[in-house]
């Protein structure tokens, strides 16, 4: 099983898998999923908020529970210790970074849509603990 | 294994890769804006933007303050 952000959890939802991302089941953390949650319910009022509000309620529905045949949501609970670990371990790490550092030490290989989404911290912490970081294309 | 336990794994692989059927030609259209066309930057500032607006979930405070 892969972790992977916000960007290749929408792709993957698309059949959209990029090239080079290996040929696995994708997992999305459940704060990643809050995150894209927070975007859909909280619009903001620019361009991404109007697109996303011309989503038909199908549409919507597949961000809000995403097929698990096509892409996990990681249950929180089991990862919340090693999270809480990791957390007091690095510092200031926030229950993203946590969470998904905790998914990397069973998924061992995170993959992100974009550069911009990795975090100085949570490079760090998975250099750290010997996970793989990868930027589809 | 089996033939019918590759076949199985087969099948889940090609749902997995097809994505989810729920999604319109429309939908997909605007997600593909979001995460690879001309609004993914602004998806990115606005992901950056939810975690630093919760220091729970982005990691702002300091855990030796009580």
């Amino acid at each position: 099983m892969i972790v992977v952000d916000e960007y290749l959890a929408i792709r993957s939802l698309l059949g959209d898998v990029p090239v080079g991302l290996p040929d696995e089941p994708l997992a999305l953390t459940a704060s990643a999923h809050w995150r894209l949650l927070q975007r859909i319910h909280s619009p903001s009022g620019g361009q991404l908020s109007q697109a996303l509000a011309t989503l038909s309620s199908a549409g919507r529905d597949v961000l809000r529970r995403p097929a698990p045949a096509v892409l996990e949501v990681l249950d929180p609970r089991p990862l919340l210790d090693e999270a809480a670990q990791i957390a007091a371990r690095y510092g200031r790490t926030g229950l993203l970074n946590a969470e998904t550092a905790a998914g990397l030490a069973h998924g061992r290989q995170l993959w992100f849509g974009t550069e911009r989404n990795i975090g100085i911290r949570l490079r760090e912490i998975a250099v750290d603990l010997g996970s793989e970081v990868h930027v589809a294309a | 294994m089996t033939t019918t336990g590759k076949d199985l794994l087969e099948e889940f692989r090609r749902q997995r890769l097809a994505g989810d059927p729920r999604l319109t030609d429309a939908d997909k259209e605007i997600l593909r804006r979001i995460t690879t066309g001309d609004l993914s930057d602004e998806f990115a500032d606005s992901l950056v933007s939810i975690s630093d607006a919760d220091p729970l979930l982005g990691g702002g405070f300091d855990p030796d303050d009580d």
